[in-house]
């Protein structure tokens, strides 16, 4: 998906993986309020902390995407894990997306001086890019998902009852509905 | 309460919420999380004050000048009936043992929605307007004053509840905060302040028996419909009796297992089942609705709209009442309806005809479940029955939150669908059972204009459901009530799109083998069975 990343500058940001990643969590449940920020950070079981348990199975791997040869769909599915939950929550677009975008400057605070002493500073700049890019594809995957909530909508306004919509009888329409298949089939058959 | 973002506002993007104090952080009511008001003529259908129409993102809802009295004169004679909500009210110290227990915070991350902090919305009213310790101190002793602004945000809050009492489960001191969400909604009912996903099927079912306002002719016309599909996909001809007077067992069923997919496929097990065993029973196109809207309402109305089931057991004559896979009518069946209509001394302990068993535990309300008639059933070996009919499913059971933790039913549908299914999987011991998450859109909250509500409700069972499509790739969700039916589907298209939905009584109806059947070639939803035969040719 994106350049392979330059060796020497691989090896830092792979040290780093550790305190990186970690911070990266906790600014993501940060953007919560501090009562749910806490619960995010101190319930451990998957199942009781849903939001908690996709952030931590998302972003481990997603950095070693990063910094890694990016597999479009690994990538594609971790991200999702990620921003299909905050998509129907109580976030903007921008503050739904912006957690990719603020590993920038976890990253920059950790690695950047060290690049900077080997003279990777061009090589840590197209890291950053990459950063970017995830940060986009997140914002594609938010639109699918609010697309997806707005397929929901229409479809259980399909489904919803007739009568309480001011319809008609559900009877009448199944039996429209024979009707319709049947006009079909002799169509069907004339052709 | 919503306003147009300036432009400073919209370039700040927040990463960090504001660290204040609850009662200082303003409710902002948004799209997606409310249901739309109540339509002013079924306010008035019931006889319900103040209809009116109003938008929740208006600043003027149209409230009665005296609204604060009678909200507070309605919180006194509350507090005075109900010993419950004055100890609810008073007990609680916010140990927070049930503040992470809630689906809605789960899965929205809004720590006004841990129950807690949600009964505390009313808690604080009754602090500082009915103690003595709040009048003084006010926010220091926990109170606050009743405004406008209070009404909404609690107005709010009180539909981001679906009454399912997972955190009640949990409370060292066994509040039941569903039951403060009652109270809230009964208050807030005071000025025709309710949803219309609950006030029209409240006012349908007042008028027509059911929630749908399905007349009797086109209730009993969708019944025959699934009969034609039966005839069609199983090759047995069903004539269901409708309103018959002198019947062994009234059968009363969630209207949404007469109309809406997939609960229509369940409705065609209890048919195929009841047809079987020729039992003697009857549907009623007046009681045709199992469920009660009015509990969402108000205790009263829940009361008038349950009176039916009672009344048409009486005029029709039957023995007992058999009761189809519904949610929260069997909380109010098992619950309240003795004492709300009853007890029925008219109808007699429930003994099932075929294997002769007595179910003691309707002895008093004489309403028994399906399932427990069902698994009765096969325990008897009353049933012949051919499982590979569901090989092309791997199940999971959600425990529906009133089976479950309202009537303590865990073990007889678990034990159905091992009987009629071979690939069974269970969900993680505390997403099941008395712990069970609820399907995210109960008590009334069902619509289709706060999906983004239901979806982070739903975010916790679909979790779990989650796991175990990925683990054993369980591809069917089975549950016993029709809101399940009705919204599960929604909340698995978007959280896990390979799982479907269906009832218990749907796999039982197609693993029950009946004399004079066809081959069987497809399921009750006209669907290939993989490895017998070929479906015709449709369109």
């Amino acid at each position: 998906m994106g350049r392979k990343l330059h060796k020497g500058l691989r090896e830092i940001l792979e040290q780093k993986k550790g305190p990186i990643v970690e911070k990266w969590r906790d600014l993501i449940h940060k953007s919560y309020p501090p009562e749910t920020a806490q619960f995010l950070k101190r319930e451990k079981n998957k199942f009781s902390n849903p939001i908690g348990s996709s952030i931590e199975e998302s972003i481990w791997p997603l950095y070693d995407q990063l910094i890694g040869e990016a597999d479009p769909a690994t990538t594609k599915k971790l991200l999702d894990n990620l921003v299909r939950v905050r998509a129907v929550q109580d976030f903007s677009p921008a503050s739904a997306v912006q957690i990719i975008f603020a590993l920038k400057k976890i990253v920059r605070k950790e690695v950047f001086g060290i690049a900077q002493k080997k003279g990777l500073v061009k090589e840590y700049l197209e890291f950053e890019s990459e950063i970017d890019r995830f940060g986009l594809l997140a914002f594609d995957v938010f639109m699918e998902c609010r697309e997806k909530v707005w397929e929901i909508k229409r479809n259980d306004l399909l489904k919803r009852p007739y009568l309480l919509s001011g319809g008609m009888c559900p009877s009448y329409m199944m039996k429209r509905g024979i009707k319709h298949l049947e006009k079909l089939k002799k169509e069907i058959t004339q052709h | 309460m919503t306003k147009e973002l300036t432009p400073q506002e919209m370039l700040r993007i927040d990463l960090t919420p504001p660290n204040r104090d609850w009662m200082d952080i303003p409710t902002v009511i948004k799209p997606g999380i409310y249901c739309y008001p109540a339509k002013p003529e079924k306010v008035e259908a019931v006889g319900m004050p103040n209809p009116h129409v109003w938008s929740p993102l208006d600043d003027d809802w149209g409230l009665p000048e005296d609204w604060k009295e009678t909200f507070l004169e309605g919180m006194r004679e509350r507090l005075n009936k109900h010993r419950s909500f004055k100890i609810f009210m008073d007990i609680c110290v916010r140990c927070g043992a049930c503040a992470d227990k809630c689906h809605f915070f789960l899965g929205s991350g809004d720590p006004k929605n841990m129950p807690v902090a949600r009964a505390e919305l009313i808690r604080s009213v009754y602090r500082g307007e009915f103690t003595k310790a709040g009048q003084i101190l006010g926010r220091l002793a926990g109170g606050r004053k009743l405004t406008e602004e209070v009404l909404k945000e609690i107005w709010y809050y009180m539909f981001q509840c679906t009454e399912c009492r997972r955190c009640s489960l949990f409370c060292p001191y066994g509040i039941d905060t569903a039951e403060v969400t009652i109270i809230g909604r009964e208050l807030i009912n005071l000025f025709g302040l309710n949803i219309n996903w609950i006030q029209e099927p409240v006012a349908n079912c007042y008028e027509t028996g059911n929630h749908l306002g399905l007349l009797p002719h086109t209730f009993k016309q969708n019944v025959e419909f699934m009969c034609m599909d039966i005839e069609e996909f199983v090759g047995i001809k069903i004539e269901p009796p409708f309103n018959r007077k002198g019947a062994e067992i009234l059968f009363v069923t969630p209207s949404g297992d007469v109309f809406a997919e997939p609960g229509i496929y369940t409705l065609s097990g209890y048919l195929m089942l009841f047809e079987h065993l020729g039992l003697d029973y009857t549907w009623s196109t007046y009681n045709s609705e199992g469920g009660n809207f009015g509990f969402f309402t108000s205790l009263d109305m829940a009361q008038r709209l349950n009176a039916k089931i009672y009344a048409e057991a009486k005029r029709l004559g039957v023995k007992w009442i058999l009761g189809g896979e519904c949610g929260h009518m069997w909380r109010v069946v098992h619950q309240y309806m003795n004492t709300f209509n009853g007890p029925p001394d008219f109808l007699e302990e429930p003994v099932s005809p075929i294997t002769g068993t007595k179910f003691e535990n309707a002895k008093s309300a004489k309403m028994v479940h399906i399932s427990e008639f069902t698994a009765d059933l096969i325990k008897h070996g009353k049933l012949k029955l051919d499982p590979s009919r569901n090989d092309h499913f791997k199940v999971t059971y959600h425990d529906s939150c009133n089976p479950s933790r309202g009537m303590g039913m865990f073990e007889e549908p678990r034990y159905i669908i091992k009987n009629v299914c071979k690939n069974f999987y269970e969900m993680p011991e505390n997403t099941i059972r008395e712990q069970t998450f609820c399907c995210g859109s109960g008590a009334g909250l069902n619509a289709g204009e706060n999906m983004e509500l239901r979806l982070r409700g739903g975010l916790p069972r679909a979790n779990a459901v989650k796991y175990v499509h990925e683990r054993y790739g369980v591809n069917m969700l089975a549950c016993v009530c029709a809101i399940d039916r009705a919204v599960l589907p929604a909340s698995m298209e978007y959280w896990v799109p390979e799982v479907d939905v269906c009832g218990v009584s749907e796999l039982v109806g197609n693993a029950l083998i009946m004399e004079g059947e066809n081959e069987r070639s497809v399921d009750l939803r006209g669907r290939e069975i993989p490895g017998r035969g070929e479906v015709k040719e449709d369109v």
